[in-house]
């Protein structure tokens, strides 16, 4: 029993896979779904490899991708820079609040036509439309963190004669960076999404533009198979985030882990 | 000879207008250079409060606090506060060396190898050798207040000023950790300021007792201690001198509470 608990917990990202594999597959044997808009998983593998040995496939993803990370690293930047410039003036703070009040509720589509009227179909507006929804949890955690920090600690600071500036940087700023990060990491899953709305919607190129085309075409074994791919580009992502938060805040990560 | 530390008439008081809540009135004391002083008072009369004032953390409403002569506007170099909240006071991101090395920053005349090796030193002498490397989450309770303490000594510290520190230990290991704290302040000549709410360790520990009143409080007697030294968990507890300060400060505890419930 517990090896067999082991085995799972080691092997677990392959073995959810053979599951969602193994479901996919049931469901297509069992035709409730007319074949045609569910296709079977070896279909869907074929059509990823047509698509992998034609090379379209390779410059969309590596597009989207490179879209979506460079999103989330200046979203990330702007949100910690605004949260810390919140910490410094309050009135600065009270407005930022009314604009994230007011934009927040905003599904990313909602933005695309606006941006495409203000910015034309390039690189502005992506960064427009990602960089206003991603930049909302890294800065609002950013907020709430640095407040929450223990006065215990500020006071340390301040015994040992550090000034306001060094406090933020070298005391409250570490103490606020764990929950900052769970902020980063949920950013992580809007930009992705961001990106792959905008590229449907006013896109020229991307996996977003990909998969709207493919809908149209009718090449649903196309669709679902860049659907997985876009799957897997969150998970990427999001291990990309994680790699940087256990190199920074490692501490706590093992802080929370160890046994009591 | 000149005091190490002084309050002068100082006074403290938490918010404005209605919500004026007086901490401190009028309270004078002062500290001498190698002294070493046990503050005991009603749990919440501001002990914690005032300390912050003698620490320059917290500015008096009234009245002035002077370190070495000179009025304390922020935190001066040559005191260190143990906080009450100490294991919240290690910074968590940081190994027990780091913490201390954090302590030395305003430390001169120490290069960086230099500053290492008086933290191993100070660490050695609290007891954790080898937990140099450790996180203060990695630690006890009790190794943590000693990294605490350690870093306050660290800080080129003269005078420290203890919060409680002992509240949260079991009594073995709180007669240990008295013993200890009268060695390191003699190892290491610390002035100390002590707070406590036990009366017999304010009084085995030191060589004055200050009592401080209920809110708004100030010290409302002094008590010499005169008790041979190095101090001895069962000598120094069964002498007349011992008996006799404990019996005053519990006398006017227990008078000042009466008073207090009268009224
Ligand atoms: N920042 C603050 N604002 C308003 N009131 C405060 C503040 N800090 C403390 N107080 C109040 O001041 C009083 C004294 O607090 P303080 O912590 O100095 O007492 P204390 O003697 O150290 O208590 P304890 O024995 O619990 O350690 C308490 O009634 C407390 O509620
Ligand atoms: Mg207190």
């Amino acid at each position: 029993m517990n090896a067999a608990l082991q085995f799972a917990e080691r092997f677990r990202v392959p073995l959810c896979l053979l599951l969602v594999f193994g479901i996919w597959q049931a469901v297509h044997l069992a035709g409730v779904v007319p074949e045609k808009f569910f296709p079977s998983m070896p279909e869907i593998v074929g059509a990823f490899w047509r698509m992998l040995s034609d090379g379209t496939v390779i410059t969309a993803w590596v597009t989207t991708f490179l879209r979506a990370l460079i999103g989330l690293i200046a979203a990330a930047s702007l949100g910690i820079a605004l949260a810390i410039l919140s910490d410094l003036s309050p009135v600065l703070s009270r407005g930022i609040r009314y604009v994230s009040d007011i934009l927040q509720p905003i599904p990313p589509a909602a933005f695309v036509p606006m941006a495409v009227f203000m910015l034309g179909l390039g690189t502005k507006l992506y960064a427009f439309v990602i960089i206003l929804v991603t930049v909302w949890p890294p800065y609002l955690n950013g907020v709430t963190a640095l407040q929450a920090v223990s006065p215990v600690q500020v006071n340390t600071g301040r015994m040992f004669g550090l000034s306001r500036s060094q406090i933020l940087w070298q005391v409250r700023l570490p103490a606020a960076l764990p929950e900052i990060f769970t902020g980063i990491r949920y950013a992580a899953t809007i930009s992705l999404i961001a990106v792959i709305v905008s590229e449907m919607l006013a896109g020229r190129d991307g996996i977003g533009f990909m998969i709207y085309k493919k809908v149209y075409a009718m090449r649903s074994s196309d669709v679902f198979a860049l659907m997985f791919l876009v799957a897997c580009s969150g998970v990427l992502l999001n291990g990309l985030v994680a790699l940087l938060r256990r190199a920074l805040t490692g501490w706590h990560m093992r802080m929370m882990e160890r046994p009591e | 000879m000149t005091s190490i530390l002084t309050a002068d008439a100082v006074g403290k008081a938490y918010g404005t207008g209605s919500n004026r809540l007086p901490i401190i009135k009028g309270l004078t004391l002062s500290v001498e250079p190698g002294e070493f002083v046990s503050l005991v008072g009603p749990s919440g009369c501001g002990k914690t409060t005032l300390l912050m004032c003698l620490a320059g953390l917290l500015a008096p409403s009234e009245g002035e606090v002077r370190f070495k002569g000179q009025r304390v506007t922020d935190p001066p170099i040559g005191l260190s506060v143990v906080f009450q909240d100490y294991s919240r006071s290690l910074l968590p991101w940081k190994t027990n060396l780091d913490n201390i090395l954090f302590g030395m920053r305003r430390v001169t005349g120490m290069d960086k190898a230099a500053k290492r090796d008086r933290a191993m030193e100070i660490l050695s002498a609290v007891g954790l050798t080898g937990f140099d490397g450790h996180y203060p989450w990695q630690v006890s309770g009790g190794m943590q207040q000693r990294v605490a303490i350690a870093r306050g000594i660290a800080a080129q510290s003269e005078l420290l000023l203890l919060d409680e520190p002992l509240a949260a230990v079991d009594a073995q290991t709180r007669a240990d950790m008295q013993d200890l704290l009268l060695d390191l302040a003699a190892r290491f000549n610390q002035t100390c300021l002590l707070v406590t709410h036990d009366v017999e360790e304010a009084v085995y520990m030191a060589d004055r007792v200050l009592v401080l009143g209920p809110r708004p409080t100030h010290v409302v007697r002094e008590i010499e201690v005169d008790l041979p030294k190095p101090r001895d968990q069962l000598a120094t507890r069964e002498h007349p001198a011992f008996l006799h300060a404990r019996h005053e400060v519990l006398a006017l505890i227990r008078s000042m509470r009466q008073r207090t419930v009268a009224a």
